[in-house]
């Protein structure tokens, strides 16, 4: 059987989760003979833009002409698979998002001067766009989850990313609850995966997951307003990696009649 | 990659092999070079914006996503910031753990770049990948100092690219003993292959037609020891300011033909980075490092860019030949490193300061604002930002030099090739740039 073509493509981000893949020394060379790698503009210099069976796609889409591209993309790719945060839910620059502030934001950092040809707007995730197959989120993705789900879709399998929010791994490494400690920890409501690294150094969870769809936000809310944080620090704390997922479920949730 | 548009304009869409998206143009009238551009289409995020009303803490959470490559030196760079304007001593275990963390970032980032991304050019390869049929050796020796240095951040800050254990006062958790000892075993053990690495790089054949003067900047180490963290900074003309003076020191400024914000000094082009270091610094190198330095130290390095590459393979030397004597200092203090290295709160709530950190492609600036508690202004001068007036003028000595004959297929393709080189000699990280957008006038 031939090869499966597969293709990393970087638009908005840190670019961490295709460093993150390239930071699988032990595993690199499986990485791109198992495939037929045949775009890789971080990696390599002799790419080739034709039909993929699988893309994967890092970072948030801000400009027009990333658009375009994704769009292409989409046209001419049998599964795309979106790899980080910013490409699943628009990263963490889409903290804002929501609040109308952005064009006042880019003014701040850039001035007034008007933009002839690229076209920026508040970045949003790969889906607001085009249909997306498969997400593994992260900030950056874990190897780990990367290398397993790398091999299954190369199978013809789907992704399969935990549903779980960081407690359940949290309690696997058998750490004490920092919420116990009445320390603002994200651990419930965040996706899992990343091995429940941050409560592991005794430091809370960011949530630079995203939100865990087993998630349950209003408890999580009402537990910390229970312990005395206040309605606009909680709200400032799941934004920040929450990005467009976050005001979804804000707005799908009771939670948002006591945020606002 | 390298796509000819019309007969009189060279334009590489998009060079490869580095973090981010850039591209070159040239533009040749009836034989004589009309325009050089450097352009960067990358979006923006907005990152001083959004940091802004965070705690510090939040901050030092938010900036390492600026870039994946230098998430280490940005959060250190944030963390001396913050700490200065807030008055918060470092103990000398987290300085001893902080610098642990910063030489696992820069042995990790510079395998990368000088092995994986910018070596495969000089052998005729599209990629490091591609070079495993004749070099397998050389680049499994590269893809083992690469995932030390990974190690070193794993065992450190928690994770290989933005670990979060490091932040504002100390860390959340020390490593271990075995931990630490294992480091200081892998980096003895790595040694050899990092000289030998060393020496594939100086036998390289360096083109010379991009060669011009340069003037360099660098942190100075506030020890006689070489290094990468400091509160002045050196510059080539001898010249030696506090880091308070950043942006006369690099004047970003807007330029005509793209709003990508530019740095000079005293109106010329500056070089920050290895090579500048190594220039401003490599004296200050010993053993075996030191060695290597002399053997390969040339008048070349004052006007030739492609020799970062060699002076990021002697820093990775460098590197490797101190963790074994930082790990000895964090184990004779082992009985209070925990002590000292707890997160210390800030007695004040408002200060404003600068703090700078050598990332691994060079002098990176971070400044805060905080103002009862919160960010309330914040100010980054990013390393590519600083280099890319000096990547455009070795673009145009380049360019001006090869110009005769592009109309013959071979010259063109020459011509590509060096320019494409001498934009990753500099180690770009785009996502770095956070100041960068491109007009489109490509």
């Amino acid at each position: 059987m031939d090869k499966l073509k597969v293709g990393f493509y970087n638009f908005s981000g840190c670019a961490g989760c295709l460093l993150t893949i390239i930071n699988c020394e032990d595993n690199l060379l499986d990485i791109f003979n198992s495939a037929d790698v045949v775009s890789f503009l971080m990696a390599k210099s002799d790419n080739i833009e034709e039909k993929l069976d699988i893309a994967f796609i890092d970072g948030s889409i801000t400009t027009n002409e990333q658009e375009e591209f994704l769009k292409e993309l989409r046209a001419r790719t049998q599964k795309i698979v979106c790899l980080g945060t910013c490409s699943c839910y628009g990263g963490l620059q889409a903290m804002e998002f929501g609040k109308g502030n952005w064009q006042k934001r880019f003014q701040k950092v850039y001035g007034t001067k008007p933009f002839t040809v690229v076209q920026a707007f508040e970045s949003q995730p790969a889906d607001a766009f085009v249909p997306v197959d498969f997400y593994i989120p992260g900030c950056p993705i874990d190897a780990d989850l990367f290398l397993y789900n790398y091999a299954r879709l190369l199978k013809g399998l789907p992704v399969d990313f935990p549903k779980t929010p960081v407690c359940i791994e949290c309690k696997w490494r058998e750490n004490e609850c920092l919420l116990l400690k009445d320390i603002m920890c994200l651990g419930p409501i965040t996706a899992s995966g990343c091995k429940a690294r941050c409560p592991s150094v005794n430091l809370p969870c960011v949530g630079c997951f995203g939100p865990a769809d087993e998630g349950n936000l209003t408890s999580e809310f009402n537990l910390l307003k229970e312990k005395s944080f206040n309605a606009s620090d909680i709200e400032r704390k799941l934004r920040i990696f929450g990005g467009t997922k976050f005001i979804k479920n804000l707005k799908a949730k009771l939670v948002s009649k006591s945020i606002h | 990659m390298e796509k000819n548009i019309k007969t009189n304009q060279i334009r590489i869409p998009a060079v490869a092999r580095v973090e981010g998206h850039g591209n070159v143009l040239v533009e040749v009238q009836r034989g004589k070079l009309k325009n050089v551009k450097l352009n960067i289409p990358e979006g923006p995020r907005l990152f001083e914006t959004l940091v802004i009303n965070k705690t510090p803490s939040e901050v030092v959470n938010i900036v390492p996503r600026i870039c994946a490559i230098c998430s280490v030196s940005h959060r250190y760079a944030a963390i001396r910031a913050l700490e200065r304007a807030l008055n918060i001593n470092e103990s000398k275990g987290t300085h001893l753990l902080r610098t642990l963390m910063h030489y696992g970032e820069m042995i990790e980032s510079h395998s990368l770049h000088a092995f994986v991304l910018a070596l495969p050019d000089f052998l005729g390869y599209p990629s490091a990948i591609a070079m495993v049929d004749k070099f397998a050796p050389q680049v499994l020796k590269a893809l083992k100092l690469k995932k030390f240095g990974n190690e070193v951040m794993q065992v450190v800050t928690g994770r290989w690219t933005h670990g979060e254990n490091p932040t504002v006062g100390g860390f959340g958790a020390i490593p271990s003993h075995q931990e630490l000892i294992a480091l200081k075993k892998q980096s003895e053990e790595l040694i050899s292959d990092a000289e030998e690495l060393v020496e594939v790089m100086r036998n390289l054949h360096y083109p010379t037609s991009m060669e011009d003067g340069m003037v360099f900047m660098c942190l100075k180490p506030p020890t006689e020891k070489y290094g990468f963290v400091g509160n002045s900074v050196l510059i080539s003309t001898g010249e030696e300011h506090p880091i308070e003076k950043y942006k006369e020191l690099t004047n970003e400024r807007i330029v005509a033909h793209s709003t990508a914000k530019r740095c000079r000094y005293n109106d010329k082009p500056f070089v920050v980075g290895a090579l500048a270091r190594m220039n401003l610094l490599g004296e200050r190198l010993h053993g075996k490092a030191a060695n290597c330095f002399k053997r390969c130290y040339s008048l070349s390095w004052i006007r030739n860019p492609l020799y970062a590459n060699l002076a990021q393979a002697i820093e990775i030397l460098f590197c490797l030949e101190e963790i074994p004597q930082i790990v000895d200092e964090l184990i004779k203090r082992e009985h209070i490193l925990k002590t000292e290295t707890t997160i210390k709160e800030p007695s004040i709530k408002t200060g404003k300061d600068v703090g700078a950190v050598e990332a691994p492609r060079g002098t990176l600036y971070h400044y805060y604002e905080v103002t009862r508690g919160f960010v309330t202004n914040a100010n980054m001068v990013i390393p590519t930002t600083q280099n890319l007036d000096a990547i455009e003028n070795h673009l145009r000595v380049a360019a001006q030099n090869l110009i005769g004959n592009i109309t013959q297929k071979e010259k063109k393709h020459e011509l590509e090739l060096i320019l494409a080189m001498i934009v990753r000699s500099y180690d770009p990280c785009i996502s770095c740039s956070v100041h960068l957008v491109d007009l489109g006038s490509a």
